[in-house]
């Protein structure tokens, strides 16, 4: 009799766990992501100078690096569903195929959604430096002197400046500065000693080397509030990102590279500017 | 009868005597013991090692023999004798240095005295690289051709090439057959005491690996062990700002302690490019004419001559050119941002705090290493 209770017992949980299992089997589907750089429409052609922004800078793209996180998807009752866990960031690289398409797995809980979110970037809780020690993310680390963590992007190219020379441009995004305007000249970092010498009289450092006294974050959140999708059990559902490089020069904000030159790291004034552009810079489409 | 019984007897304790004899004599074990990296602070968890060339710590001890060992060359004439460590000199981080008694400014040759392509790149850290080994990145693991993938087969190539070794892989694996006590040491790292040149090729691969420079000055500023001067600072803040010397983009920093990307770049040195083994030579892409790769600054005041084409012989000049000699062309990488005014304009003061910065890198440690310095015998003088 215990033995026949036993084997029943046994029989039972089998079922019970084969019934979970394709529960869960039902109950999940898969969204892949495919990014997709585009220009003026375009998919972008890398280190050809073929490209007029909104002020009228002819320039290429050589490379485009960038991170997201907070990737949540939307449901019509308001409710958010975060992909993976907490923390967790996409790197995208234009010169590496394989993060041009972002997998979240066959964990994606099946039915309709409203759209999708991202934070582009890191909010300040999650980036903190060395966090990423392994490469093509590590090199993205943003130095601590000015503000640490992670680059959130790095759109590197050229444009033909005012004297019709193909100058570089590094477009990089992250922590920006605050500096001491009112510091004294002699605390400049690093031209102090130039500052007090004979042979630099007369020389005026430039803003960016004074003091720096806070950060700003720059990191914003994109939301695509009507892009519906569905999701359906065993299956993927693929959904397109475009990024549209041309419109991180434009909306709300004319970006002239001929005004912010080649490097803008330590210019907050520029990556504020490029930010604000960066609310029209994405599209969300199912495919 | 008592006769017979006694040859008996004798051939009995014969027996017993040989046996024993045999018993004394201990048979190698192939047991190797795998070789276990402790990651220093901030480094990569994931490192450059083949499946099929698991590190281990009879492999790697190996290794280092055949670096050192001049027989390498497949001869054994004093005069013809070369082993990788007749150039990479361990007291100069593993290049041939500017001070070489044979290769004069640090531009080596080979046996034959042919001299190399391009001047050396150290041996420093390289099981973190996944970007390509060489100037051009010529090694890569996903490469079609598979003899072209990784650290061992770059020990082929120096072993054939007649601007190194200039040797016969035939040659060298029955040399060191010959020779005592190696065909222990391979049996015991790879189970076979009959020597092949892919053996020979894992086991210097594994040394390699094994070289890591990880507690200079730099590294225990960044553990919070150690502080860096007023002029050591101000020379890191140069070293990781766009309007400072800017170089951490390909050189790395406190985010990327192996002061490399391990990537490749035009870095404005010149405006028309002939050299046939520059980047473009591998991938074909324009824009990669002139392109070669970031070397760490790892130890980096001992490793002239500079570029990889030596064409600086000090850190003072290699400043001094990224300061005011940048050269713009159409396939200056845009990293290079400051090329139109010529570089990045260091004040002098500046260029000594950079290069007090840049010598906070160096790493006594790994120059003096006994685990990675020349055995005081070789198997057959044990």
């Amino acid at each position: 009799m215990k033995r026949i209770l036993i084997t029943l017992f046994m029989a039972v949980s089998l079922v019970s766990c084969n019934k979970n299992q394709s529960k869960q089997e039902t109950d999940e589907g898969n969204i892949i992501i495919e990014i997709n750089h585009t220009v003026d429409g375009k998919q972008l052609e890398t280190d050809q100078m073929i490209y007029t922004n909104a002020a009228g800078n002819k320039y290429l793209v050589s490379e485009i690096q960038w991170m997201i996180s907070d990737l949540k998807l939307h449901r019509a009752d308001g409710s958010t569903i975060l992909i993976g866990k907490e923390g967790d960031i996409f790197y995208i690289d234009s010169d590496i195929p394989e993060s041009m398409q972002l997998d979240l797995g066959f964990g994606v809980k099946s039915g309709d959604y409203t759209g999708l979110s991202f934070t582009f970037g890191m909010n300040e809780l999650q980036n903190k430096s060395l966090r990423f020690v392994n490469p093509p993310e590590s090199f993205m680390f943003w130095p601590d002197y000015l503000g640490g963590g992670y680059h959130y992007m790095k759109l590197n190219g050229k444009w033909i400046n005012t004297d019709d020379v193909a100058q570089p441009f590094n477009f990089h995004l992250g922590i920006g500065q605050v500096y001491d305007t009112l510091a004294p000249k002699s605390s400049y970092v690093s031209r102090s000693a130039c500052c007090t010498s004979a042979h630099c009289e007369g020389y005026t450092p430039p803003e960016k080397t004074m003091p720096i006294i806070g950060f700003i974050q720059n990191y914003f959140d994109v939301r695509f509030e009507d892009t519906s999708f569905s999701v359906h059990a065993s299956k993927s559902t693929k959904l397109q990102l475009e990024m549209k490089i041309e419109n991180w020069f434009k909306n709300p904000n004319i970006y002239d590279h001929n005004i912010w030159g080649g490097s803008i790291m330590q210019q907050q004034k520029a990556m504020k500017k490029a930010c604000e552009n960066g609310i029209d810079v994405f599209r969300l489409t199912v495919k | 009868m008592i006769k017979n019984l006694s040859l008996f007897f004798l051939l009995l304790i014969i027996l017993v005597i040989l046996s024993c004899e045999k018993n004394s004599k201990e048979e190698p074990v192939y047991k190797p013991t795998p070789y276990t990296f402790d990651i220093p602070f901030a480094f990569p968890t994931k490192m450059n090692i083949p499946v099929n060339n698991p590190m281990t710590v009879e492999g790697v001890e190996l290794g280092r023999f055949l670096f050192y060992d001049g027989r390498l060359s497949g001869r054994t004439h004093p005069d013809s004798l070369m082993s990788c460590g007749t150039c990479h000199i361990q007291a100069n981080s593993f290049e041939a240095g500017s001070n070489h008694p044979v290769f004069e400014g640090g531009f080596v040759h080979g046996l034959t005295g042919i001299q190399t392509q391009h001047v050396m790149l150290p041996l420093i850290n390289l099981v973190w690289n996944q970007s390509g080994y060489g100037w051009n990145g010529f090694l890569f693991n996903d490469n079609p051709n598979t003899n072209f993938r990784n650290l061992e087969d770059f020990v082929r190539i120096a072993v054939l090439a007649e601007d190194e070794i200039g040797g016969d892989t035939t040659k060298v694996k029955q040399l060191f057959q010959s020779i005592d006590g190696y065909p222990e040491l391979f049996f015991k790292s790879f189970g076979s005491s009959s020597i092949t040149f892919k053996n020979i090729e894992k086991a210097i691969a594994q040394f390699v690996r094994s070289l890591v420079s990880a507690n200079a000055k730099f590294d225990r500023f960044l553990k919070g062990e150690e502080q860096l001067s007023s002029s050591e600072l101000n020379g890191f803040v140069l070293f990781t700002t766009e309007e400072g010397a800017d170089c951490f983009h390909c050189h790395g920093g406190g985010g990327n302690p192996l002061f490399t990307t391990h990537l490749f770049y035009n870095n404005g040195k010149d405006t028309v490019f002939t050299d046939l083994l520059d980047r473009f030579s591998i991938t074909g892409n324009i824009t990669d004419k002139g392109a070669y790769k970031a070397p760490t600054l790892r130890n980096i005041e001992l490793t002239g001559p500079y570029m990889h084409d030596g064409r600086f012989s000090s850190l003072d000049e290699v400043i001094d050119f990224y300061s005011h000699h940048v050269k713009w062309s159409e396939q200056i990488n845009p990293l290079m941002h400051h090329v139109l005014r010529g570089g990045v304009q260091l004040t002098s003061t500046q260029k000594e705090d950079l290069k007090a910065f840049i010598r906070t890198l160096h790493d006594e440690g790994f120059l003096t290493n006994p685990a990675y310095s020349r055995p005081d015998k070789f198997p057959d003088e044990q």
